[in-house]
């Protein structure tokens, strides 16, 4: 305890002596944590077809997370480590196999060139969908199907310049989906336009073409939130994923629409429903989910509480019923601490 | 350990005694940060050059001048309120604010109003951006479940406004030319 305050204080006061001599801002530390217990109705935790949120009548675990900034001058970086099952084995890369070690989120430096002009390097949340790993980030605890099936993270280099407020353009070079160390070669190029047409309004047009989940591939997709009012908001994410070889399984398409509502300053409700289709490839046939999510985030300080309900659909019954047979639906309630630091 | 106990002391103190500073109210309800400055030395054109130039100049990413009169300079601005945990913290939100500079031959005033709150949240990347385009006035009363977070953030911004006007009053009281001329200034080792 001694060492570990006396390490404290000798890393403030290495803070504060640098602080004086340059123009770096201070340490930025944040994470999160979180835990939750879910209830599946069929009571089989096989129900789940998205990540995370994966066991059925336990208290269970999500992750920790820690992320440390710095900038100096015009040069930053940012490192975030997870620890847990949704930062570990749940999230692809397990720095160890087997799901006993961490997930990298973020380990990336920015150098600034201009206000305008930046450019990055390292491993990124990717900049593809609405939803992130991390659950600080989502609205909803469980995720969607167009989440786990797109892009976690992405390593590579890109560059984003700032034209106003209102308009931005990314473009960069990147390795394969969701690995540290590419495993052919940085094979994928990407884009990404932003603009806010309005005040409250913020869409962005995405591509990102090459190496990706079965083969190589092209994903287009469009995200964008509109607060229209202090209570309300409304966001959506439409994606299209084509794999080049027609033969591979993976294709997909779809939409999920996301508003939210907040009925007091404590408490925000929100719904997320969303379309999503595997397109036929080969000897395997087409087959759609329809999603309905109905999610409260209670908060308190950092604490958010998010109880949910949510409701799948398959007319190709993925899901079981209680007595273990094929089900065309499948419903889980779940109650998710979150806290935010 | 001592030292230790008593460092931890010091903290605990010290942020007790920031937590006993709050906004004042204005006529309309509205917090505000006011101060009158004797200013007997300046004169009242230079003290309104400086407060134009604070905030064309020194402070031109996060404040923009909306008028300005012979006697009075109105700018809209905002500042980033930081969380702090012990030793490093991050972003939690900003602040826009009105500041509002009058002046005549011998003193001035100044008062910032008009505060919105616009909370912080970490985006994919890990940096901290704003949650929402639409601030929240520094004078609602939060609900209970919100109160202890709320009472933070009018501490932080009580603290940052403070600093914020010590910077302004440092700000007209400095002659910039003869701050830069002293900074030209070079030693020669060539003559004793």
């Amino acid at each position: 305890m001694k060492k570990f305050l006396t390490a404290i204080f000798a890393m403030a006061s290495t803070t504060c002596a640098l602080a004086q001599e340059t123009t770096s801002s201070p340490l930025e530390i944040s994470g999160s944590v979180d835990t939750y217990f879910k209830y599946d109705f069929a009571k089989n935790p096989l129900n789940s077809k998205t990540s995370f949120v994966t066991d059925h009548n336990s208290v269970s675990l999500g992750m920790i997370d820690i992320a440390l900034k710095k900038k100096t001058g015009k040069a930053s970086f940012v490192g975030e480590l997870s620890f847990g099952p949704r930062g570990q084995s749940q999230s692809i890369p397990d720095a160890a196999a087997g799901g006993s070690s961490f997930n990298i989120q973020n380990l990336y430096v920015n150098y600034d060139f201009t206000d305008e002009f930046s450019m990055t390097a390292g491993y990124m949340g990717t900049f593809i969908g609405y939803e992130v790993i991390s659950p600080v980030g989502n609205f909803n605890y469980s995720t969607s199907y167009l989440f786990t099936n797109g892009p976690f993270q992405n390593a590579g280099i890109k560059a984003t310049y700032k034209f106003s407020d209102k308009a931005s353009l990314m473009a960069g070079l990147f390795n394969d989906w969701n690995v540290y160390s590419a495993t052919r070669g940085v094979s994928a190029i990407g884009g990404q336009l932003m603009v806010a047409p309005v005040e409250g309004w913020t869409a962005y047009i995405n591509a990102l073409s090459g190496a990706g989940f079965g083969g190589y591939g092209t994903i287009v997709d469009l995200t964008t939130a509109y607060q229209i009012t202090e209570k309300f908001k409304l966001a959506l994410n439409a994606a299209n994923y084509d794999i080049k070889d027609n033969a591979v399984p993976g294709s997909y398409a779809g939409a999920a629409l996301y508003p939210q509502y907040a009925v007091s300053d404590a408490v925000t409700l929100g719904l997320r429903g969303e379309y999503f289709k595997f397109k036929a490839a080969g000897a395997v046939p087409e087959t759609a989910f329809t999603a309905v999510t109905l999610t409260a985030n209670i908060k308190s300080g950092g604490l958010t509480f998010i109880p949910e309900v949510r409701l799948d659909h398959n007319k190709d019954k993925p899901f079981f019923n209680k007595s273990g047979a094929a089900a065309p639906n499948g419903g889980q309630f779940s109650l998710a601490a979150v806290y935010a630091f | 350990m001592k030292y230790i106990i008593f460092g931890l002391f010091t903290i605990f103190t010290v942020k007790l005694s920031a937590q006993q500073k709050q906004f004042s109210k204005s006529d309309n309800g509205k917090f505000i940060y006011y101060q009158v400055v004797d200013s007997q030395l300046v004169d009242k054109n230079i003290l309104l050059q400086r407060a134009r130039s604070f905030v064309d100049l020194a402070y031109k990413k996060s404040m923009k001048l909306e008028s300005s009169t012979d006697s009075s300079v109105l700018a809209k601005g905002n500042m980033v309120i930081d969380k702090t945990i012990l030793v490093a913290g991050h972003p939690s939100g900003e602040i826009s604010y009105n500041l509002v500079f009058e002046v005549r031959q011998g003193k001035y005033r100044f008062w910032l109003t008009d505060m919105l709150f616009i909370p912080y949240q970490r985006d994919r990347y890990g940096n901290f951006v704003p949650a929402t385009t639409i601030g929240v006035p520094l004078e609602r009363t939060p609900g209970k479940l919100g109160a202890g977070a709320w009472k933070d953030i009018l501490n932080s911004t009580y603290n940052k406004v403070e600093k914020f006007g010590d910077e302004f009053k440092k700000y007209l009281a400095t002659n910039r030319m003869e701050k830069i001329k002293n900074k030209a200034e070079t030693i020669s080792t060539k003559k004793w």
